[in-house]
């Protein structure tokens, strides 16, 4: 296999090509922070908290998606993209109804991890308070738009490794919602299985399983890839 | 068919439109229509008729003129004389006096209600003098219905010399030659995108002619449907031989019912004549076109958006790289260019590369089609060599501004683009120069704003547009959109403080440099070049926290 | 929220000529789940809009998970779920009749009518919806009643065509 060089803040990288900036980085322990990306599902490069600065392109691109190529140029660290990072996170708080303090995933979540980490410390825009739907029809699992922030990574999970698409993407612009059937109830769909591994994508507390005490959700996104992996191997 | 049938075909046509003394062409593109020119059309074939003149004068409805409000038009071949506000009451009196006395009437005359004098050759009147016409050629002279009178514009023999005389190499050399860059706003080289395609190796690849032109204030791609379908579709089919495609897609917006009519009737008539499908004109490339109709959503004009559309898919954007010239439609290579891009193509290989690289400024070659809308006096379909300026398009082509008021500025690109002010009015306009301005040619609608227009709220009806039409993707674009939309309301109500300017700034560089696609991407241009050229009026608006308006010490 | 999908699961009725139309439509299209956007048209064009039993009938026909079809209705403006009455009143909001009074006439609308865009009249008579450009923008403000397309109209015009449309005073 060949081999190429990359540098990535000033370090010399050595890697396949075929592989995204993304797996490089992570794999030679340079910290980008993602949301939308999980791994064993398609990266789709919505939530933009993994763009990189690469020298002689003028548009900033998202780690997740982008290919190394041979002496590429990156910067994961720049000032510029440290900013942004913090204006996606308060984004994210604002755009709908995160309340930690009573949410079941508070202390386990993603996106308050990621809060900490980009130290955001108060929200400069003003909270745009949507009207969000809790459904609990399902036995075992509930969905809460208000946690909710739009990474689809149950959609994928869902279409990609389960095969039942039970949920999609409905509307547009700060409209849309993820949806189960025809924006059925959750508890009525004809294409869910209830496997339950959309409720380890979701990285935060908006789909998770019931008769959970607060602090007490454990979300194991790590799964996916590992029955992917399973999968492709001959027993 | 082969060679010598369309050569047979196209003398045909031509000595039948030549045993006709005079043509009349009603136009019929969709303003005229609006304006009741159908039946224009129809008590002008009966007048014609009653008078017995069917086999000396021929009356035809044709695509749109350009002077869109003072239709329905009608138009004089071979003198060149153009009525306006023609309607069923008068048609009597312009037969008579045009066919039958030959004395023109005055008051009937293009602009006579503006001009002093207007024109009887129109173009000599200066709407059209300064004017050259290439994607818009032969609209508004021949009948966009039927594939006779476009023979009788040497129609397909650009197709049928590249068959036989050109390798897809030749073709891409030529096309590179001339220049020509992307109409659809970003202004991609042609040539270059067609060479990107070529070299990828697959046994299938696509092309599709994006017809979604969804920016508010244009309509020239639907024009160019409308009025001259054939040339689009055999630039398409050229383009397919060039890059090795033997499947197009022509995505038409579902608002333009008479263009996807028009064009899926060229379809029809140039595959009945062996014109598209399989083995062209008898050799061994095939190349066949369908419709796709848009459903509605201004991001579908986006490439990657607009193949997930085709695909049947929601339209939203995919990031690029891969760009679809590599993966584009079901992964193929994918060749993706605007209308006007694919109308300009057969007259540079009709007149040559050279000639076209001739037309317009060093970096921007050729000619661009603008709408002109908003107040100024002659609003309608224009098309300029590269390079002219604002202030001719707006005074001399255009007539100047409505009602006598001042201009205050002119809005290109749309929702993606900005304002030039007044005193940019010399600006010679193509891709750089505007671009420098804070603007962007786009897809060429061209609003102008006298100066009662409000620019804050100008500002605030593009974000509002691109917050809506934001297909929720990705965060910058769903929420920083809703975000400066809002700051932008506040402001325009009298409510906004500095700390929101501030903050408008800011998020407007943030969405503008983490978007997704260009939708996002392009959307903080309005915020940010009315910001440039009309500071001042975003200052007056905004309070001092805490302390009402009208309570503000006056300085 | 909408019923589940098994209540949508009663088959459409055969005779209904619509459903014929549609169903030549998706034989034409041979049951490809990439030609779901021009099945919708046709669809949409024989109902004035998307009922639900209609979109899991093209979903189990064109084998698309439920989610899917939804997804992709409720992502077009053309596409809508909802009856837009007997009666459509367009108004177009594009730049070059917004610069022009595009507003006036909504608002003049609201007045005499009480509807709002994407509103339909308590009778189902009259439905009012905007659109951004309809590519009239020589003709600015434009608004199309029934789709006859009104050009360099004004509020009082608007309103009287809306009448005798609907034959009321
Ligand atoms: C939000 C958005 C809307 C667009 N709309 C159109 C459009 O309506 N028509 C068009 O031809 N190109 C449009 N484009 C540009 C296309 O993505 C693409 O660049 C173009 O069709 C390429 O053709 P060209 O090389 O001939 O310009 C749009 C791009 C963006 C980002
Ligand atoms: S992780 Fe790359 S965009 Fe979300």
């Amino acid at each position: 296999m060949t081999t190429i060089t990359i540098q990535v803040n000033g370090k010399q990288l050595a890697t396949e090509p075929d592989k995204t900036i993304l797996e490089v980085c992570r794999a030679n322990d340079i910290e980008i922070l993602t949301m939308c990306h999980l791994k064993g599902v398609m990266d789709v490069g919505a939530c933009r908290l993994c763009l990189v600065e690469i020298e002689g392109i003028n548009k900033l691109l998202s780690a997740c998606t982008t290919k190394v190529a041979a002496n590429m140029v990156i910067r994961t660290d720049t000032e510029r993209i440290k900013k942004y990072q913090r204006i996606t996170t308060e984004l994210f708080f604002a755009e709908r109804n995160h309340v930690c303090s009573v949410c079941v995933a508070n202390g386990k979540c993603e996106l308050q991890q990621l809060g900490y980490k980009v130290g955001m410390d108060h929200i400069r825009y003003p909270f745009l308070y949507p009207k969000c739907e809790l459904d609990s029809s399902h036995a075992w699992y509930v969905i809460d738009h208000n946690r909710c922030i739009m990474c689809t990574r149950c959609v994928r999970v869902c279409n990609e490794v389960e095969g039942a698409h039970n949920w999609d993407v409905m509307n547009r612009g700060t409209q849309v919602r993820v949806i189960s059937d025809f924006n059925s109830p959750w508890g009525e769909s004809v294409t869910c299985t209830s496997c339950g591994k959309c409720v380890h994508a979701c990285p935060t507390g908006a789909i998770w399983p019931k008769a959970i005490v607060q602090g007490q959700l454990e979300k194991k996104p790590g799964i996916i890839n590992e029955l992917v992996e399973k999968r492709k191997m001959k027993l | 068919m082969n060679r010598q049938d369309l050569q047979l075909l196209t003398d045909q046509a031509k000595e039948k439109k030549n045993s006709c003394k005079h043509t009349i062409c009603v136009c019929c593109g969709a303003s005229c229509i609006s304006s009741g020119s159908e039946e224009v059309l129809k008590k002008l074939e009966e007048e014609i008729k009653s008078r017995g003149l069917e086999n000396e004068v021929a009356v035809i409805p044709t695509g749109c003129m350009g002077p869109c409000n003072q239709g329905p038009l009608v138009k004089y071949m071979p003198e060149n004389t153009i009525y306006q506000k023609v309607d069923c009451d008068n048609i009597a009196r312009v037969v008579q006096s045009q066919l039958i006395d030959k004395k023109p009437i005055e008051d009937l005359l293009l602009f006579a209600d503006s001009r002093e004098k207007p024109f009887l050759n129109a173009e000599e009147d200066p709407f059209f003098k300064k004017q050259l016409k290439v994607a818009l050629l032969d609209c508004g002279d021949i009948n966009p219905e039927t594939i006779e009178d476009y023979f009788t514009r040497d129609g397909y023999k650009a197709l049928s010399d590249v068959l036989f005389r050109m390798s897809p190499e030749d073709v891409i050399a030529e096309i590179k030659h001339s220049r020509i860059r992307g109409r659809g706003g970003a202004g991609y080289p042609t040539g270059m995108k067609w060479e990107t395609v070529y070299k990828y190796v697959s046994d299938q690849k696509y092309v599709i002619c994006n017809g979604d032109e969804g920016d508010p204030g244009a309509f020239m791609d639907r024009s160019v449907l409308e009025g001259n379908p054939h040339r689009v579709l055999e630039g398409m089919a050229i383009a397919g031989y060039a890059v090795g495609a033997s499947k197009g897609y022509a995505y038409i917006r579902g608002e333009y019912p008479l263009a996807i009519k028009r064009f899926e009737l060229a379809i029809k008539q140039a595959r009945k004549n062996g014109l598209i499908g399989n083995n062209i004109l008898g050799t061994n490339f095939s190349f066949d076109v369908d419709v796709r109709i848009g459903a509605g959503a201004f991001v579908c004009g986006e490439e990657t958006a607009l193949i997930a559309s085709i695909e049947g898919k929601r339209g939203t954007p995919k990031p690029r790289p891969p760009f679809p010239a590599e993966s584009g439609l079901w992964g193929h290579p994918t060749l993706i260019n605007n209308v006007e891009t694919f109308a300009g193509i057969v007259p540079i290989l009709n007149k040559g590369g050279e000639w076209y690289s001739e037309i317009g400024t060093p970096k921007s070659a050729g000619t661009k089609v603008f709408a002109l809308a908003g107040k100024i006096n002659y609003s309608g379909l224009i098309e300029v060599p590269m390079g002219t300026t604002l202030r001719e398009i707006v005074f001399d082509i255009g007539g100047g501004i409505q009602g006598g008021g001042t201009f205050k500025a002119a809005q290109t690109g749309g929702p993606s683009g900005g304002c030039i002010p007044a005193e940019h009015l010399d600006v010679k306009m193509d891709y750089e120069a505007l671009v420098n301005l804070g603007s962007i040619m786009g897809s060429g609608g061209l609003i102008v704003m006298d100066q009662q227009s409000d620019m804050v709220d100008v500002a605030r009806y593009f974000m509002e547009f691109c917050m809506d039409e934001s297909c929720g993707k990705c965060v910058p674009c769903r929420v920083g959109t809703k975000m400066m939309h809002d700051l932008l309301h506040k402001i325009c109500a009298g409510n906004g403080t500095r700390i929101d300017l501030d903050r408008l700034e800011e998020l407007a560089v943030y969405v503008k440099e983490t978007s997704l696609c260009g939708l996002g991407g392009s959307a903080p241009n309005p915020l940010l070049s009315t910001l440039r050229h009309f500071r001042q009026e975003y200052e007056s608006r905004i309070t001092t926290p805490g302390v009402k308006k009208e309570l503000q010490p006056q300085s | 929220m909408n019923a589940g999908f098994t209540t949508l699961s009663t088959e459409l009725p055969k005779t209904d000529p619509r459903v014929k139309l549609l169903n030549a439509r998706i034989k034409k299209e041979h049951y490809r789940p990439d030609a779901l956007i021009e099945i919708l048209h046709t669809a949409q064009n024989a109902y004035g809009y998307l009922p639900l039993p209609v979109l899991a009938h093209i979903a189990r026909s064109l084998n698309l998970p439920p989610s899917r079809v939804y997804s992709t209705v409720t992502f077009y403006h053309f596409f809508s779920l909802k009856s837009k009455g007997e009666h459509t009143c367009l108004v177009c909001t594009g730049t070059a009749c917004y610069v022009k009074g595009a507003q006036k006439i909504l608002d003049e609308i609201e007045r005499q009518f009480n509807l709002q865009p994407g509103q339909v009249s308590a009778d189902n008579q009259l439905g009012v919806a905007v659109a951004r450009c309809i590519g009239a923008c020589g003709l600015a403000p434009a608004v199309v009643i029934d789709d006859e397309v009104q050009g360099k109209t004004e509020p009082a015009a608007v309103i009287e065509k809306i009448h005798s449309k609907t034959g009321k005073p």
